[in-house]
């Protein structure tokens, strides 16, 4: 057993951590406020160049190939400043991986160093559509091929990053009549392709600089050679490759717990009332001690997932338990910093409301916790079935 | 060219620093350990001048600490440094700024560096001695506070900083000791395959003990955390009388505005 970072990610923690500092939470409250459009961009480019859109993957296609533990505390340290920039650079990494795992050699060379390098600033993962969320297996929007050509049709909702992604990775009914789930398969979209709209923008609770949006296909034709992995065997694709994505979702959320946390405990060290510090107060304490305790956790079963994910070992049901318990965490540990602040917590003067409508779409998103738990059941309740 | 950078290893500044059981050195244990930020500007600079040079240079990247110090040598291996050297020594704390200096000039004598940087200043021990003193060792000329560099040929131009905010330019031949201050430069990020990288790179390990440098000339007899004065001034009343009671406590305490 040994718990520590190899040196070279804790450079890569540092690196990311210092880059955040420097260049991150200085606009994340303006992001927050829909303003430094510019600066959001520019900061995703240099996260590119520095190699934090690849971890994953392979340096033939311009990753950096550090591996999911590092991709972890990177995502962690990014989201610790902002958490819009964080889940952006947490969807890149998916993207590249889906298309890394069950792309061609040409798809491969032909998208995933655009989004590594920044030449795209994001990639966009496609899946939701307003009939299907946790069911993902429910989606309508219907792949038809016409000679050369395949046919899309239909509408994606709650898409990330679409306004600026460079590629969709999506999925599309291919075979109506096979059994639900079985006739989906993964496409590979262009942004600027005829017939692909990105609608509406999705006005959040928080996260505000990553936009979210509806992305419509209208007889939307893209070449053959655009369908990605088998022929109807898209869905398989999606969930497995979800287990990275909530991977990055939970080290975000610790991220911005911590920061939350670490805000309200340096505040209440300072904050006096009834002539002393409200840290002093074991009622303050004791929230103090329950955040940072299950952060902690959070943390160790994160690092358990992509430990074995590293290992080349299955990680399912560890990125879905990492996920759900780091996201809970997270947003108690937000509720529990506002707590700790009283009025000033909730005042928008300080950044401690902001963390936590940030937080509160982790146990959302890339899989609702709900989910999560079924999965870990069903995992578990396997793993013990008689046989 | 041949160019050395020396580094080193230095507590987070934002760390609670506790005076050690002996009283002459702060508790290590459970500290968090980074590079040395004017080591920073140090070993971005010596990349800035093998890039001007087309990479034509070779950068060494030297350390005198115990093992944890080889993760500073990587960051300045993955930022553009060719080779590293760990020192090892388990106690460097426990050497004075001249022993350190003897053990870097032991090591380069030899070597025919062009130019050696290294950071004005370490952000613990903060003596600022030992880029001088190697200077002094190897018969280089140094120059200290260095907010500015450029290389033409032989020939190096040099800004830098004194007292008072007063600027100075130098120029002189190499070799030379440079010492570099805050505002030198902005230094980069390493990126991540640059790290992987420097993985790759040859690291080579001495003991300190390799090398014959005499007796401390210094001793740190103890170190304590400074008492805590009163606190601070808190001034009352109205907005014009507190403007004219402090200008004057400015006048009185403050040199600059006298
Ligand atoms: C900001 C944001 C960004 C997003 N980005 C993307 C993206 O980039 N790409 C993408 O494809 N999607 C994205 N999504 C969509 C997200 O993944 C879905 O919102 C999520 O999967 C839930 O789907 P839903 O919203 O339709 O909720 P529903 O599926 O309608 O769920 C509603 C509630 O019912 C519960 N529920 C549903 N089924 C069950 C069940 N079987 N058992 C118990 N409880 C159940 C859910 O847990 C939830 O509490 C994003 C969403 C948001 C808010």
């Amino acid at each position: 057993m040994y718990l520590e970072l190899t040196e070279e990610q804790r450079l890569i923690q540092e690196t990311a951590r210092e880059f955040a500092r420097a260049e991150l939470e200085p606009v994340a409250a303006k992001l927050d406020r829909g303003e430094e459009r510019e600066t959001f961009f520019r900061n995703l480019k240099k996260l590119a160049e520095l190699g934090f859109m690849g971890l994953n993957i392979r340096e033939a296609y311009g990753g950096s190939q550090v591996g999911m533990v590092a991709f972890s505390v990177a995502i962690t340290e990014i989201a610790r400043a902002c958490a819009s920039t964080a889940v952006t650079v947490s969807v890149n990494n998916l993207v590249c991986d889906v298309i890394q795992t069950v792309g061609s050699e040409e798809q491969k060379k032909a998208y995933i160093p655009k989004i590594c390098s920044g030449e795209y600033l994001a990639g966009s993962f496609a899946l939701t559509e307003p009939g299907a969320g946790s069911d993902a297996a429910a989606i309508s929007t219907t792949a038809v091929l016409v000679g050369d050509q395949w046919v899309l049709n239909g509408i994606k909702r709650f898409i990330t990053s679409a306004p600026y992604a460079g590629v969709f990775v999506t999925w599309a009914v291919t075979d109506k009549n096979a059994p639900k789930g079985k006739g989906i398969s993964c496409f590979l979209v262009e942004a600027g392709t005829k017939g692909l709209f990105i609608g509406r923008a999705e006005e959040k609770m928080g996260q505000h600089a990553s936009a979210t949006t509806e992305v419509i296909f209208d007889d939307c034709r893209i070449p053959r050679e655009a369908l990605m992995g088998k022929l109807n065997d898209g869905l398989h694709t999606a969930i497995v490759e979800l287990a990275g994505g909530r991977v990055g979702i939970g080290s975000l959320a610790l991220g911005v717990g911590l920061a939350a946390m670490d805000y309200a405990a340096r505040y209440a060290q300072k904050r006096v009332q009834f002539g002393q510090e409200i840290a002093k107060f074991e009622a303050i304490q004791w929230m103090i001690a329950d955040a940072y305790t299950e952060l902690e956790a959070a943390r160790l079963l994160l690092m358990q997932a992509t430990f074995r994910a590293d290992q080349g070992r299955s990680f399912y049901k560890e990125a879905a338990m990492a996920k759900m318990y780091a996201t809970e965490a997270a947003n108690r540990a937000c509720y529990a910093a506002i707590q700790i602040m009283g009025g000033y917590g909730y005042s928008k003067e300080f950044p401690v409301e902001r963390y936590a409508r940030d937080a509160r779409v982790t146990s959302i998103y890339e899989g609702t916790n709900e989910i999560q738990r079924i999965i870990i059941a069903k995992e578990m309740l396997k793993s013990l079935a008689q046989s | 060219m041949k160019i050395l950078v020396c580094i080193k290893q230095v507590p987070d500044m934002e760390s609670r620093f506790r005076v050690n059981s002996a009283g002459t050195w702060y508790e290590e244990q459970d500290l968090a350990f980074r590079l040395n930020e004017y080591d920073e500007y140090a070993i971005e600079q010596a990349v800035r001048v093998k890039e001007g040079l087309g990479g034509a240079a070779d950068i060494t990247v030297l350390s005198i600490g115990p093992d944890r110090a080889v993760e500073a040598i990587k960051k300045g291996l993955a930022m553009g440094g060719d080779r590293g050297v760990h020192i090892k020594a388990d106690q460097p704390h426990q050497m004075d700024a001249w022993q350190i200096a003897s053990l870097i000039a032991a090591f380069a004598r030899d070597k025919n560096f062009d130019l050696i940087f290294t950071g004005l200043q370490s952000q613990d021990r903060g003596s600022g001695q030992v880029g001088g003193m190697v200077a002094e060792l190897l018969g280089f000329a140094c120059v200290t506070t260095v907010v500015g560099f450029e290389l033409n040929g032989a020939v190096a131009a040099i800004r830098r900083e004194m007292e008072g905010g007063l600027r100075g330019v130098v120029r002189l031949a190499l070799p030379l000791v440079v010492t570099c201050q805050l505002g030198l430069n902005t230094p980069r990020y390493p990126t991540l395959p640059n790290i992987m990288k420097a993985k790759q790179k040859e690291l080579l390990t001495f003991q300190a003990a390799d090398f014959p440098v005499g007796d401390s000339l210094v001793q740190t007899e103890k170190m304590y955390p400074p008492e805590k004065k009163g606190r601070g001034l808190v001034l009352e009343g109205d907005v014009n009388e507190l403007a004219d009671k402090l200008a004057a406590i400015l006048k009185e305490k403050a040199p600059a505005l006298r």
